[in-house]
């Protein structure tokens, strides 16, 4: 890579009030390079890429598109140049089909304005088929594909919108292994016919993989970028966090006494059928997945979110009654946190707010002052270390990892019995998963019952004592964690 | 992209600095209700020699009176995201069968009064179940409840006019405190539904709720709210504040209608909007309602008191005032958010 880089950001500089996003940020990317972006939550990484897909147009420093000074004013201004963003949530619309989808806002259309749907349709496979996705019916409603087809389908659509520098947030944080490896071959594709990306991610094995060149930010600041061959994981970790850690808890001796807390038999619904098992105290089970196996939904039952047919749920003794409110099972002892935090929270709200909603009744009479609540949700959201610590802050400012941080301090008010967590460490960094995984681990150490539904094999693996493998809908495995590897569970998918 | 709105003003893009920071810019628009109050104040002061005078603000005063306490009960209802559309019918309903039991069946008071607010609460407390049961969208609840108000007033009046009112009624509804230009009673019952709906929205748990659920039914119900009992006693509120407002109507227009004063619903939802309270739910509330009202009592007074325009367009200036006063608010201070999935 000897050319001129196509982008170049020189010295930038974002603050949000007081909080300084970004700090004299250096970054290029050449052509056809695939730049990776890593960092902690909060490091800056969304900041950066928002000033560069024009959705900040306030900020310090140069920015240079092929070598020329430019200031974008909206996203539109860089998609016109070549510049197109896939942001941290997707932005697709099931409802429409999979053409509609790659022609958004931009419909092809007849001498007479009227939308041509033969030329789209006829246009949008052959594009499917040069990348490679040959196997969509574009004249599907997007929603009736999984997620990371969805995910695919947004990528190609800033492609056939014609961009040249693809922004991809975290891509792959909600999708299953064999949806990452097809977007990786995507990416290799993208790679040939020489578009440049920025990747961002929390995975480092994915960034290992895929990258040309890793930049690393710190607190708003470029800590170093080099190139992906003379890197590997562990030094990419360190330069992360600033400091050496140990990524993986120590192995987990048991700490369950055989008292069973929890007990679910026979539970069925339309997405999953028949799911029997128990939680002792002290205890962490997992429950593994792909995206689709319907675990996620079985979470939302026990915590009364999810219709269900028949079964019952038993907590310490206590037989839930059928179709239960999710008041009742707080109630009753059971706590859950949704794999999806903008569904869980209230982004205009304070933290503690967030924090002690559920637990109104229990803090003052019947006007909680703000006082009350942030005596009891202060030590919550210094436990799970939300940064920045502000409790008056809205949620919607915190970095997507610090958002999930605020989900969890919740449930540490006042602990439940057993706390439900799909998804605990989605889209958090290397330094938070595993503070987020051990603050689990203390829990169960504290003789409470613990249940992590997911579809990350590392999550299931570093916390559980035992795990459940559950495929389209029934439980197929139930297993000790013992001698398990990732390839295992995959396996039994 | 389609997901991202720019939200930095025009000014802002440019390389130098802005004119107006960020910060300040939020603060100058989330006040854009009291300037429109001040603008309209000024506006009116100056072509109008009437409007400033003492009589005339007290004039100001309780011509909102009435519409406070609908205000009072619409606002919780639209800060849980929802509406009633009802209100009118039952106000009339209520006022009307307050009359009826007291001239007609010569029932004794109070019983007539607590016999209305029954009503009132009860027709609310209905749509609610109709709304969380069977899943109708207020919308058409609230819709076929005022039907079904209007339906009982006709039914109960017969199509005429009572003028005999209980003693309660016409205390509240035209009452002063003080002799003959003492305080309008009218006023306090205003000043006191608005207090006790700010009381309980600011400093209660059931407030909270009420947000909450208005801002996020998801995120409510996950953190255990059940936003189904919140929705029912919002209704159930509006109703209550619908059938005191028509048992004070009748008060002050000396006489209970057979027939709902349509201008009553329209003129609510106005004036919470006008004062910043979000239809989508979970922005606003007391104060700005407060605000509403005044602004549109300036409004609806201070054309009268220019003696130049003509009475018969008054609705349609008033209409357009109120368009354009939206406008302006929703595009200062309900920007819409940077995220359009949530
Ligand atoms: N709109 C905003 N208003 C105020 N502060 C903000 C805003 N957006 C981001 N921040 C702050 O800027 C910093 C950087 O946030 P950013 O979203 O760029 O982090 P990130 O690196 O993408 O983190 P994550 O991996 O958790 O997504 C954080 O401290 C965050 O709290
Ligand atoms: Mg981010």
């Amino acid at each position: 890579m000897n050319a001129a880089p196509i982008l170049q950001l020189q010295a930038i500089s974002k603050r949000f009030g007081t909080i300084q996003a970004l700090d004299q940020v250096d970054f290029d990317l050449y052509e056809g390079e695939i730049h990776a972006l890593v960092g902690e939550n909060g490091a800056g990484k969304s900041t950066l890429m928002r000033i560069l897909s024009g959705v900040y147009t306030e900020y310090e420093g140069e920015f240079l598109l092929d070598g020329k000074p430019v200031h974008l004013h909206s996203p539109h201004d860089a998609l016109d140049l070549g510049i197109g963003m896939i942001h941290q949530e997707l932005s697709v619309m099931p409802e429409l089909s999979v053409a509609e989808n790659l022609f958004l806002g931009r419909q092809l259309t007849t001498r007479w304005g009227t939308v041509d749907w033969k030329k789209m349709h006829n246009t949008a496979e052959q594009e499917l088929e040069r990348l490679g996705f040959s196997h969509l019916d574009v004249r599907q409603p997007l929603g009736n594909y999984s997620l990371g087809t969805q995910q695919v389908v947004e990528v190609l659509r800033t492609i056939i919108s014609g961009a040249r520098v693809i922004i991809m947030d975290e891509p792959t944080s909600a999708l299953s292994p064999a949806e990452v490896e097809r977007l990786i071959r995507l990416i290799d594709k993208l790679r040939e016919s020489k578009r440049s990306i920025i990747y961002i991610s929390h995975f480092l094995e994915e960034v290992m993989r895929v990258a040309d060149r890793v930049t690393v930010l710190r607190d708003g600041q470029k800590v170093a970028t080099l190139n992906a061959p003379e890197t590997n994981v562990n030094n990419l970790i360190s330069l992360i966090l600033g400091r050496e850690v140990n990524a993986t808890l120590p192995p987990a001796i048991s700490t369950s006494n055989g008292h069973t807390l929890m007990e679910v038999n026979h539970l069925t619904a339309d997405v999953f059928k028949d799911i029997s098992f128990t939680i002792n105290q002290g205890e962490v089970l997992g429950i593994y997945g792909a995206i689709g196996a319907g675990h996620f939904d079985l979470a939302r039952a026990l915590f009364g979110m999810y219709r269900f047919d028949t079964g019952t749920i038993t907590v310490d003794g206590h037989r839930f009654k059928p179709n239960h409110s999710a008041r009742y099972a707080i109630r009753h002892g059971l706590a859950f946190a949704t794999e999806s935090r903008r569904k869980s929270l209230l982004m205009e709200e304070a933290i503690y707010r967030n924090v002690t909603l559920p637990h109104l009744n229990r803090i003052g009479s019947l006007t909680p002052t703000q006082s009350q609540e942030l005596k009891v949700a202060a030590p919550a959201i210094h436990m799970v270390n939300v940064q920045p610590p502000d409790p008056l802050n809205p949620v919607g400012k915190l970095s997507g990892g610090n958002q999930q941080k605020v989900a969890i301090a919740r449930w540490l008010t006042f602990p439940p019995k057993v706390l439900v967590m799909s998804e605990p460490t989605r889209g958090m960094d290397v330094g938070a998963k595993s503070e987020v995984l051990s603050l689990l681990r203390n829990f169960r150490n504290q003789g409470y019952g613990v249940l992590v539904v997911s579809s990350e094999p590392e999550t299931i693996l570093t916390v559980s004592d035992r795990v459940i493998v559950m495929s389209h809908g029934h439980i197929v495995a139930h297993m000790e964690n013992k001698d398990l590897n990732k390839d295992v569970l995959m396996r039994l998918l | 992209m389609t997901t991202q709105t720019e939200k930095t003003p025009e000014i802002a893009a440019s390389p130098s600095k802005p004119l107006i920071s960020g910060v300040w810019m939020r603060r100058i628009t989330a006040l854009a209700p009291v300037w429109t109050l001040l603008a309209l104040g000024i506006f009116f002061a100056l072509t109008s020699q009437t409007f400033l005078r003492p009589v005339n603000l007290n004039n100001i005063l309780s011509q909102i009176s009435t519409l406070a306490i609908f205000a009072t009960g619409m606002t919780f209802v639209l800060l849980t995201g929802e509406i009633d559309l009802s209100i009118a019918a039952v106000a009339a309903l209520t006022g009307m069968i307050s009359a009826y039991l007291f001239a007609n069946l010569k029932v004794q008071e109070p019983i007539p009064l607590l016999v209305a607010l029954g009503t009132g609460t009860l027709m609310g407390f209905l749509s609610g179940i109709a709304s969380t049961r069977f899943r109708i969208p207020t919308f058409m609840s609230t819709l076929a409840m005022s039907l079904i108000a209007g339906g009982l007033t006709t039914y109960l009046s017969k199509g005429r006019t009572i003028s005999q009112l209980p003693e309660v009624s016409v205390f509240l509804g035209s009452g002063r405190i003080g002799g003959s230009n003492g305080f309008r009673v009218l006023v306090i019952v205003a000043a006191v539904s608005l207090l006790v709906g700010y009381l309980v929205l600011k400093y209660t748990r059931f407030g909270r709720y009420v947000y909450m659920t208005g801002a996020s039914k998801p995120a409510a119900r996950l953190a255990g709210i059940n936003t189904n009992v919140i929705l029912t006693a919002v209704l159930t509120i509006s109703g209550f504040f619908a059938g005191l407002a028509g048992v004070v109507s009748t008060g002050r227009l000396g006489s209970a209608l057979p027939a709902a004063i349509p201008s009553f619903l329209i003129d609510t939802i106005g004036a919470v909007v006008l004062g910043g309270t979000s239809l989508n739910g979970g922005r606003g509330g007391m104060v700005q309602t407060l605000i509403g009202l005044l602004i549109y009592g300036t409004l609806r007074n201070g054309l009268d008191n220019i003696p130049s325009i003509d009475p018969l367009l008054k609705d349609v200036i008033t209409g357009i005032v109120l368009f354009v006063a939206l406008v302006i608010n929703v595009l200062l201070a309900g920007r819409a958010p940077r995220d359009k999935t949530g």
